[in-house]
């Protein structure tokens, strides 16, 4: 692959981010479904970490999180570091235990998006600022909303993988 | 295990390790202050944000017009209804100031003053957590907005506090959020207590007044506004009702949940108050 296939190949998944991002930091957030809002962006890393590997699935989940720490209110910087080792994490799984499939990324998105989850829960138990079911509360339905939208996210991605040549390029 | 991390991007995990770092350590340098790298994104997004935000509205608003349209010609009846209402209290209300400034005159108390200086501003976009309640506006320095300012509404209600602030945006965290606490009162009673936010009652859209008097008597649908004690915040900003009043699980302190006089989920346009000069 020349770099300027692999420029254009990441100019395109880019734009891929673009729709997911504006949906996750500007649309969503007005229409909560029961209060809860979906993370979309932990979908957008599992998706291409599954798709592209673990080199590449590092490298888009630092960009994902940062845009997550820049863009959104309240970052402090763990974020960044969270995304790429879940990237890469999500990469590894697909190429060696899981498939390069729907699935595939469903169970790996669930995974980073269960873990995220489970560290926001325990920071705050450990900050004493909530109770563990009142937490329950916040990140249960979190987690199954965020999920719900997997089937979307992975069909943007998949057409943008389709696009810059698949597997063959990769 | 090294040879997979070579492969695999062990150098970018490094630079994102760094870039974690360097990001804690500059938001919490600046404080209010938007960090560098934040202002530039928020700035360069921010017409983004505004246009979607608009067309949104936009939508929102052709939508109840098409499919609410009986609903919002009720709505205007009752309103219609309040403002006849309203109009003789204002009546009332005028003629009752009047004489609590002859009074004052008369007693030689100083004039009663509440001057709020002002900036609107649109709310561009709205919290994207369920673990915490903000709203993104869109003026920041370029327009003195700083950290601490208080947002309310045109009927005067408190929306939050400006927590961050960047070139052409701002965040405030909502007076439901968990790091709210400032003084309020309840105007019935004169009670004062501390307006704090609550994990479990934000997801349901309320507040506490906490460490209430044990004399205080409150029943549901009292007012309470900001106290202005230690003279940070305005006084007198209406933050909501009491909903009721419950002891916490410790037994020694009673609290009330207030449900907010702002529908956070809906608004469009708030005010920044820069300064305030309020004489009691």
């Amino acid at each position: 692959m020349t770099r300027r296939d692999l420029i254009h190949k990441w100019l395109v998944y880019a734009l891929g981010l673009l729709p997911v991002w504006l949906l996750d930091a500007y649309i969503l957030p007005r229409y909560p479904l029961w209060g809860t809002v979906p993370m979309l962006l932990p979908l957008a890393a599992a998706a291409v970490s599954v798709l592209e590997g673990a080199y590449a699935g590092t490298g888009f989940g630092l960009v994902v999180g940062l845009l997550w720490e820049l863009a959104y209110p309240g970052g402090f910087g763990g974020l960044v570091f969270y995304m790429a080792l879940a990237g890469m994490a999500m990469g590894a799984v697909s190429q060696y235990a899981l498939s390069q499939s729907f699935l595939g990324c469903l169970i790996c998105a669930a995974g980073t998006l269960g873990l995220l989850d489970l560290l926001r829960v325990a920071g705050r138990l450990l900050a004493r600022s909530a109770g563990l079911s009142d937490l329950l509360e916040a990140a249960i339905p979190e987690f199954l909303w965020s999920l719900a939208w997997t089937p979307l996210v992975w069909l943007i991605f998949c057409a943008v993988h389709r696009r810059v040549g698949g597997n063959k390029l990769a | 295990m090294k040879n997979f991390l070579r492969q695999n991007g062990i150098l970018l995990l490094v630079i994102a390790l760094l870039l974690s770092v360097l990001i804690g350590i500059v938001s919490l340098v600046m404080g209010g202050s938007a960090d560098p790298l934040s202002n530039i994104v928020n700035t360069v997004t921010s017409p983004v944000r505004g246009g979607i935000a608009a067309a949104a509205d936009w939508v929102e608003s052709v939508y109840a017009y098409v499919f609410r349209y009986g609903e919002l010609q009720d709505e205007l009846n009752d309103l219609r209804t309040q403002v006849g209402r309203l109009q003789e209290e204002v009546r009332q209300g005028e003629e009752a100031v009047r004489e609590n400034e002859q009074l004052r005159e008369l007693l030689e108390f100083q004039t009663r003053r509440r001057e709020l200086t002002t900036e609107p501003a649109k709310v561009t976009a709205r919290s994207t957590s369920n673990w915490e309640s903000t709203l993104t506006l869109s003026k920041g320095t370029t327009s003195d907005i700083q950290a601490g300012d208080c947002v309310i509404t045109q009927t005067g209600a408190l929306v939050g506090v400006v927590s961050e602030v960047g070139v052409n945006w701002s965040t405030v965290s909502t007076i439901i959020n968990t790091d709210t606490e400032m003084g309020g009162i309840v105007t019935r009673t004169y009670s004062a207590g501390v307006l704090e936010g609550d994990f479990s009652l934000m997801n349901q859209g309320r507040l506490k007044l906490n460490y209430l008097p044990e004399e205080a008597q409150l029943v549901s649908g009292d007012e309470v506004l900001t106290s202005g004690r230690g003279e940070v915040f305005p006084a007198g900003l209406l933050v909501g009702k009491v909903e009721g009043v419950f002891t916490d699980p410790s037994g020694q302190t009673r609290y009330a949940v207030v449900e907010p006089a702002v529908a956070l989920d809906n608004l469009i346009e708030v005010f920044v108050i820069k300064d305030f000069e309020i004489t009691e």
